[in-house]
């Protein structure tokens, strides 16, 4: 029949008109977002070991790494992860052995300002706070090794005083033999 | 009580005018005028409250839930809009003519008004009880073409004399066929006002007489609002807005608002003439007549906003060939075999 393709595209829009609608009010309703979903990264200072294997393992040198060392340990004073260079590969989170370095889910991550696009992850406190654990660590573990060290001499002189004497006696008992 | 609200409110208002001893003529000119600002209230809350349904309507036909924000389900938004745009710069372009093209605007509610005024929305609720009422209508119906040319003509821009082009070329295409489908009714009715042609309708509805008639006004009547799938003379992709291109501020506003104002009109015409206007379907007259006949105003309206988001854009010599070549002789058939079946059934 002439005009059945017009009754057929009004009958869709009729059916679409009474069907549940798909937008979603974004910010006060949010979609769940799949498992995999790589974010706003996060960094976990105390956990990381300066090893430097995210900053190889990043294809765009995002990430910018300075160590001190202290005390013979390698303590991290910055950490900058410069987002807009990011591709969100995950290859970074994947080669930390210690998950320092993590993505959460959190995807709106314009900033006003440009500089504030680089994200600083350390701040100079933890670095103190970090470089007098090291140094009280340190102390302490000198500490146990001198005590350790001078228990030991104790001992061997003990053992020695002992052997000695033991070594007198046999030569007298070889004596009376 | 409810359904003489209105014209008892007019009478308790004559009657005061009355008590007060004012001159006869100077009591009927102020009736008239409170008549025609009602009128205009009515079609400039009907203009924005469109303006806020079409949004609606089309968003829900795309799976959206369109403007929510403003007011209560957004409500208020074309309030808002207009206002917007009334606080904003109305440019006019430097080659144009300046007094046309502000003229255009300010005119465009006048064939509407005009229009309006012998509406019978209700029993006895016609503002003018006009004797040639259909024959008034499709007069002042044809005027808006010119306004729009108007605007066209003025903007002194190519897109804008193209869209004004084609607003004249369509619009008295498509008038053909919306006055030889108007007047099959006629024919049954013997009368041309509006108010005759709704009574002639209590026992059965001029449709289900007249349905080749109702289908042909319909698409002309799309066609005469500028709306799609008739929407070339705005035509966004190929003409930017047509007659409206250079058009800022209230200006632009004011067509946006006809146009709705001319949805409302060929609404409110097809319901006259098609669908019993104020009279109640199945007897059922505990609501007033003008509620019957808004209601029926908006389903034909609805239907309109229906149509228009479901087809695409007809093509310029499709739409000259299927006015002149398909409902054109369509319409005049319908009309010999309307004659035929009287001329039977009166013999």
């Amino acid at each position: 029949m002439f005009g059945k393709g017009l009754l057929k595209g009004m009958k869709i829009t009729m059916v679409r008109f009474f069907k549940p609608k798909e937008t979603v009010q974004y910010p006060e309703v949010r979609l769940p977002l799949p498992d995999r979903f790589l974010g706003k990264p996060e960094f976990y200072y105390d956990k990381c070991i300066a090893c430097n294997q995210c900053v190889a393992a990043c294809p765009n040198n995002v990430i910018t790494l300075k160590t001190e060392t202290v005390e013979k340990k390698k303590i991290v004073t910055q950490y900058y992860f410069d987002q807009q260079y990011c591709l969100f590969c995950g290859l970074c989170a994947e080669a930390c052995p210690k998950d320092a370095l993590k993505f959460t889910k959190d995807f709106e991550l314009t900033q006003y300002k440009r500089q504030d696009i680089k994200l600083k992850f350390v701040n100079p406190e933890q670095v103190a706070k970090k470089k007098a654990e090291v140094l009280q660590a340190a102390l302490e573990k000198q500490a146990a090794q001198e005590k350790q060290a001078a228990q030991e001499k104790q001992a061997s002189a003990d053992k020695q005083i002992a052997s000695e004497k033991q070594a007198a006696g046999n030569e007298a008992a070889a004596g009376v033999c | 009580m409810l359904e003489n609200i209105f014209v008892s409110s007019l009478n308790w208002l004559k009657n005061l005018m009355a008590a007060v001893e004012l001159p006869a003529p100077l009591a009927d000119m102020l009736i008239l005028v409170i008549k025609l600002a009602a009128i205009l209230g009515f079609i400039l809350i009907n203009a924005l409250w469109l303006v806020y349904m079409e949004r609606k309507v089309s968003a829900f036909i795309q799976g959206r839930i369109g403007p929510n924000r403003v007011g209560p389900f957004g409500l208020l938004q074309t309030t808002m809009d207009v206002l917007k745009l009334i606080s904003k710069e109305i440019i006019i372009p430097a080659a144009a003519d300046k007094k046309l093209f502000l003229l255009a605007p300010l005119m465009i509610f006048v064939p509407p008004l005009a229009i309006f005024a012998i509406v019978p929305f209700g029993k006895g609720m016609a503002a003018i009880d006009l004797n040639l009422g259909v024959y008034y209508f499709v007069a002042m119906a044809s005027l808006s073409t010119v306004i729009i040319w108007m605007a066209g003509w003025s903007s002194n821009n190519k897109y804008a004399l193209l869209g004004g082009m084609r607003v004249v070329a369509q619009m008295v295409s498509y008038e053909m066929p919306l006055i030889l489908s108007m007047i099959g009714v006629i024919i049954l009715t013997g009368t041309l006002n509006m108010n005759g042609i709704i009574q002639a309708q209590e026992k059965v509805w001029f449709i289900f007489l007249q349905p080749v008639a109702a289908t042909i006004y319909l698409i002309a009547a799309l066609a005469e609002t500028n709306r799609t799938p008739f929407d070339l003379v705005e035509g966004e992709s190929e003409i930017i807005s047509g007659p409206f291109t250079e058009y800022s501020g209230m200006g632009f506003a004011f067509f946006f608002l006809a146009e709705y104002a001319n949805v409302l009109l060929v609404s409110v015409m097809a319901t006259t003439l098609f669908f019993g206007g104020w009279l109640a379907p199945f007897g059922w007259t505990f609501l007033p007549s003008w509620f019957w006949f808004i209601f029926k105003v908006y389903i034909m309206v609805f239907i309109f906003m229906w149509v228009r988001w479901t087809f695409p854009r007809i093509r310029v010599d499709q739409l000259m060939g299927f006015a002149w070549k398909v409902l054109v002789p369509l319409a005049i058939a319908n009309i010999f075999l309307t004659g035929l079946g009287k001329y039977l059934f009166l013999s």
